[in-house]
């Protein structure tokens, strides 16, 4: 995916850097990516897509209007793929989403809403919907095959909870896990159903934190597994992804994550680095809490 | 003293036109020395559209663009505080949810609709019109209606 400097993108559109700041402003678009020196950096399809529509436009909103559309066309392509069964066209048009984006906007801005549009469409107990959760669940594997090495020392244990790979939020859990590799941790996914022997594995791969994540299993089990997460990898941080919040008299501190797995991945890894520098105030004030039947990883 | 000649601009039936941009109503700054933009170098938050001298937007008259469907596509700052609505939720919207006659027994609601797509698709003249917010009452405003572009459209003027 080709990015440019503010003064390229600005150049493209033969407008002035400040100008193109005022649009993110006013318009929100074009949305930069930051640099790892948090410098902007925008995707050439985004400002492509907008300079031509300036072309065309009567103002900076239609124009960025259309450019929107153009890009959303990108959904529509996966979405006619996936209900058509032509898995060549759902890949094809994973690659068009990738030319114009980031792997992690791709997956939330195009994949994520695809099926959230067949989910309305054909139900999540449906062969059409099996059939494309199949087929996506494969592609965040694969894409998470194909990350590179671990770079951080960070080891993140995810607790899935969800039913299976057809479950509605089993791609969003794909989702955060690859995010979390692509920004170099090392995961760990271990469905929560599977107390047996987890001690052993945690040996060998001792975690940094816990992420629960899914709906599907209740919380006495999910309460077990952590317990025994615990007993053998001591007290951790412990996240909650798409999980409601438990119930009950026994508390218990949990941070939920937000519900898009992007969102959701940078601010586990930004609670995590905030960890060695504040022991024991891992949980601010004003942070959301989240009470629990039983003591998780406290 | 000397003064820079500039060549007066005309539409395709020959009538004079003037430029101005779509969000700050001004006319665009001479740019010789920069390369032709359509974004308003002044306040880089609209484009430079033409409209015939006499329709053109006069320093601080709102105003609005809408398209041969009736969408709104332009919306000025003065509008917006007028309307009471950003252009960036306007934008897509049909005109009738922001725009209305204001005297019901002497224009309905089609006519300015069809005064507005006339000015959008043909070279008839500009027209006026007496119309107010929608939803509120007591506030009216004589618009001037004619073509402006590119692309091709409506402009809605809203004068005294």
């Amino acid at each position: 995916m080709r990015t440019l400097k503010t003064s390229e993108a600005a150049a493209l559109l033969n407008v002035s850097p400040n100008t193109l700041r005022a649009w993110e402003r006013r318009f929100g678009y074009p949305r930069p990516q930051r640099s790892s020196g948090q410098h902007r950096l925008y995707i050439h399809g985004e400002v492509a897509a907008l300079r031509d529509a300036l072309q065309e436009g009567l103002s900076i909103s239609s124009a960025v209007s259309r450019a929107r559309e153009a890009l959303t066309a990108d959904t529509d392509s996966l979405v006619g793929a996936l209900s058509s069964f032509e898995l060549e066209r759902a890949d094809l048009a994973m690659e068009a989403a990738l030319a114009l984006r980031s792997l992690e906007r791709s997956v939330e801005e195009v994949l994520l809403p695809t099926f959230d549009e067949l989910a309305s469409r054909s139900g999540v107990d449906s062969a059409p919907w099996a059939f494309a959760a199949r087929w996506a669940d494969g592609w965040l594997r694969r894409a998470q095959r194909l990350s590179p090495a671990p770079t951080r020392n960070v080891s993140v244990l995810v607790g899935d909870a969800t039913r299976d790979e057809l479950d509605p939020d089993a791609l969003a859990v794909r989702a955060l896990e690859l995010f979390l590799v692509r920004a170099g941790a090392r995961v760990l996914s271990l469905p929560v159903t599977g107390v047996a022997g987890l001690a052993d594995v945690l040996e060998a791969h001792p975690p940094t934190f816990v992420v629960i994540a899914g709906g599907h299993v209740p919380d006495d089990h999910v309460a077990r597994w952590a317990y025994q997460a615990r007993s053998a990898a001591g007290p951790l941080p412990v996240m909650l992804f798409r999980r409601p919040a438990p119930s009950g008299s026994v508390r218990a501190t949990a941070r939920a994550l937000p519900e898009g797995p992007f969102e959701a991945h940078r601010l586990a890894l930004g609670i995590l680095d905030e960890v060695p520098a504040q022991k024991d105030t891992r949980f601010q004030p004003g942070a959301r809490r989240v009470t629990a039947t039983r003591r998780v990883g406290t | 003293m000397t003064r820079a000649l500039h060549p007066v601009r005309v539409d395709a039936r020959g009538r004079p036109v003037e430029a101005f941009c779509g969000h700050c109503g001004r006319p665009p700054e001479a740019t010789e020395s920069q390369p032709a933009t359509r974004v308003c170098r002044r306040c880089g938050l609209g484009l430079v559209l033409q409209a015939p001298k006499g329709v053109a937007p006069q320093a601080g008259e709102p105003f609005l663009v809408v398209d041969s469907r009736l969408t709104v596509c332009a919306v000025s700052r003065k509008a917006e505080d007028l309307l009471g609505v950003p252009e960036t939720r306007a934008v897509n919207r049909h005109i009738a949810e922001f725009l209305t006659p204001a005297a019901a027994e002497a224009s309905r609601p089609e006519d300015l609709l069809a005064q507005l797509v006339a000015a959008a698709t043909s070279d008839e003249d500009a027209d006026t019109v007496v119309v107010r917010p929608v939803g509120e009452f007591g506030v009216r405003y004589r618009a001037r209606i004619g073509p402006c572009g590119p692309p091709r459209a409506a402009l809605i003027v809203l004068g005294e």
